[in-house]
């Protein structure tokens, strides 16, 4: 065997049991089971059971491989973050420990409904977990049938990969990112009773936007251009979000000017298929309006739709008048709900709320229909994704006036192109 | 469950299709998969509802049908879907309608034919410039489908995941491939036509609307207005003779000129009407209302 080759399989050997063993001593006894003929692999898993490493290290799945669904789940992962909160499940208050684990593969969020005693850190190695779908995306599960054993050694960081911000998907474990700090705030929050400094905020290059939380101070500027090395993504709701942590290298890199982050563009297909995405532009058409929409009451406590004048949770109340439009935006690829607040019906609609509530829920249904309905509409915002599919929450929203005449030109033309 | 797309498709697309792809139900859905690999569960049709029957007695379950420029969507709506077949019901025709409904098939014994139908969700009027969006929006939609098709057949192995990775939806990449596996032939030219076919329909109605804006088409929206006119004209004409069996286009031309049109001017009317969806010709030379 080439000493190169050997070399790399030293290296991986060593990445896993750590200082156990030196590199010498480990060729060594590497050379020697080649000698007599071993082959590599079945070599290398009897190394790292000498050592102290399960021989079922092998035969553990890389969490990039996991699908939903998958039973008797076996992996071998570093805890990036654990939280607990508590879940009423059936009029039970319960404990939930929720959190991400990464291997050199990729990051993944587990849910466990007992206190594994693991924390931040820890490499664990995983036996009988479960994945289901989540929100878009793989989920590992703890169930009462978990077994979970801490391991002396750590697991190998993989040369971050380069990304633009528009291929950021939740699961990947080792990042580069270049952009612009376009907000940043330091905030402090309470992690499992411990005050901690995060600093959070936007970031951007040319191909979109996304949040990020840094756990380390290092000294974010607005409007500074960095790139940040060994981050990972974590995604809200199907929105993908850049964190990274004093592992991570922040270099400040000297460019001239601003630089433009557009807002980017995206057929709905795209966020259905992704789960989600932040500060995005779709252009769809409204194509049913759904139960909801017109002039509401909101609990003053909390803000819920009162049903009959009552809130949910504070009974009866005097509800604040409020109106909105529900409906499912369309563009043919993919579709999303969508909700639009008082300030945006009443542009959409081009009425007052004053006028609104003078005309009767009929009269403003047609207004509706009149207005929005099968009308394509150009909106700004944020995708999350939930059992049911894709709601966008739209911060901007403007109806498209398209000129039919120069669009059919346009498309006659590239059809002369096809044939 | 998520919730499935609603597709553009034309008519003439749609009514190509003999492939569907059985779901068990509740929780996989059933697809029609066009030859130009349209994975369909839901459609957004805007098109002129041409007429609407009930073919039980009663009216719990309706028949009605829905024209585009290319062809003609049979929609069929019982107490199921009883908004929807009350609304149906109260739409006098012709008239602009969109609507947003599940695909339907049906395969009579013995006989490997697939037809395919509309169960509609929702119905609702909407203006001729709405209708000539959703063309628009169609066409281009056609468009994007044919590519993707062209592109599947440059691989030499066809797959879902390539075109994929040209930027095409997950749905139609692998209704392009379950299309190219399923269809022996399928001509690009044909839906290519139909596009072109399509687009021609949008500019006539955009003039009589006004919404050209140059000064050299201005003259022709007058003459729109009169055509309108003249159209109103014949209408009554063919509406006085019609009776069950329709007129002869002979006996229009007849009438027309006691009134003062001349037969050139009403054969370009009749042909506008046509395109309307306001008359049809069910035996060639025979003329009757919708």
């Amino acid at each position: 065997m080439a000493t190169e080759d050997l070399k790399t399989h030293i290296e991986e050997l060593l990445n896993i049991l750590g200082d156990k063993v030196t590199a010498e001593e480990l060729e060594k006894e590497f050379r020697r089971f080649l000698e007599y003929g071993v082959p590599i692999e079945q070599a290398k898993k009897t190394l790292l059971k000498k050592h102290g490493v399960s021989s079922n290290y092998q035969d553990r799945t890389l969490i990039v491989d996991l699908q939903p669904n998958e039973k008797n789940v076996h992996i071998l992962a570093e805890v990036l973050s654990i939280n607990k909160k508590h879940a009423t499940v059936r009029g039970k208050t319960r404990e939930i420990y929720y959190g991400l684990l990464r291997d050199e593969s990729g990051t993944i969020p587990f849910t466990a409904w007992k206190d594994l005693e693991i924390e931040k850190g820890d490499v664990i190695e995983v036996t009988n977990a479960y994945t289901r779908e989540w929100q878009g995306n793989v989920q590992l599960n703890f169930g009462d049938r978990v077994k979970i054993e801490k391991k002396e050694m750590e697991i190998p960081t993989s040369e971050p990969k380069s990304y633009k911000i528009k291929d950021l998907h939740p699961g990947i474990g080792s990042v580069e990112l270049e952009g612009v700090i376009l907000e940043v705030e330091r905030r402090n929050v309470d992690v499992n009773g411990e005050e901690k400094t995060v600093f959070s905020g936007i970031i951007g290059d040319e191909t979109g936007k996304t949040p990020f939380t840094a756990w380390y101070d290092f000294n974010l500027k607005k409007e500074g251009r960095y790139k940040i090395k060994g981050g990972y993504i974590k995604s809200w709701r199907g929105i993908p979000q850049l964190v990274f942590d004093e592992n991570a290298t922040v270099e400040e890199l000297d460019v001239e000017g601003s630089v433009p982050t557009p807002i980017r563009r995206v057929p709905l297909h795209i966020l259905v298929e992704d789960g989600g995405a932040f500060d995005v532009e779709i252009e769809g058409t409204v194509i049913e309006l759904q139960q909801g929409s017109g002039l509401i009451n909101r609990c003053p406590e909390c803000n819920r739709v009162l049903i009959n004048g009552e809130c949910k949770i504070h009974g009866a109340v005097e509800g604040i008048e409020d109106v909105r439009i529900k409906c499912i935006v369309d563009d043919g690829t993919g579709a999303a709900s969508i909700s639009f607040n008082r300030e945006q019906t009443e542009k959409l609609i081009g009425k007052k709320m004053e006028e609104i509530k003078e005309m009767s829920e009929g009269e403003f249904l047609d207004e509706i229909r009149d207005k929005i309905l099968a009308h394509p509409l150009r909106i700004r915002g944020n995708a999350l994704t939930d059992s049911f599919g894709v709601t966008f929450i739209p911060r901007e929203v403007v109806i498209v006036e398209r000129n039919i005449v120069d669009e059919t030109f346009k498309l006659q033309e590239k059809l002369e192109g096809l044939q | 469950m998520r919730r499935e797309t609603a597709w553009r498709v034309f008519a003439g697309e749609y009514l190509d299709s003999t492939l569907e792809i059985k779901g068990d139900g509740a929780k996989t859905p059933s697809y029609v998969v066009t030859p130009l690999g349209a994975k369909v569960n839901r459609l957004f049709i805007v098109g002129v509802l041409t007429d609407v029957e009930n073919i039980v007695e009663g009216g719990d379950f309706i028949r009605a049908h829905l024209s585009d420029p290319t062809g003609v969507f049979t929609i069929y709506s019982g107490q199921f879907q009883k908004e929807v077949t009350e609304k149906l019901s109260t739409i006098e025709v012709p008239s602009f309608v969109a609507l947003v409904g599940k695909i339907r098939t049906y395969t009579p014994e013995d006989s490997g034919t697939l037809y395919v139908s509309i169960r509609p969700e929702t119905v609702y009027e909407v203006s001729a410039k709405i209708r000539d969006n959703w063309i628009l929006e169609t066409a281009w939609r056609t468009k994007e489908r044919i590519e993707a098709f062209l592109e599947a057949t440059k691989m030499n192995e066809p797959n879902a995941r390539e075109l994929e990775k040209l930027g095409y939806s997950r749905a139609l990449s692998q209704g392009v491939i379950a299309a190219i596996n399923h269809y022996p032939m399928i001509s690009v030219d044909r839906y290519i036509d139909m596009i072109q076919d399509a687009l021609a329909y949008i500019k006539p109605m955009e003039e009589e609307e006004g919404f050209i804006e140059t000064e050299v088409e201005k003259p022709k929206d007058e003459g729109a207005k009169d055509s309108n006119e003249v159209e109103e004209k014949i209408l009554e004409v063919i509406r006085g003779e019609e009776g069950e069996d329709g007129v002869s286009w002979e006996t229009i031309i007849e009438r027309c000129k006691t009134k003062g049109i001349k037969p050139e001017v009403v054969e370009e009317a009749l042909n506008s009407l046509m395109d309307k969806g306001l008359i049809y010709e069910p035996v060639l030379g025979i003329i009757r209302t919708t």
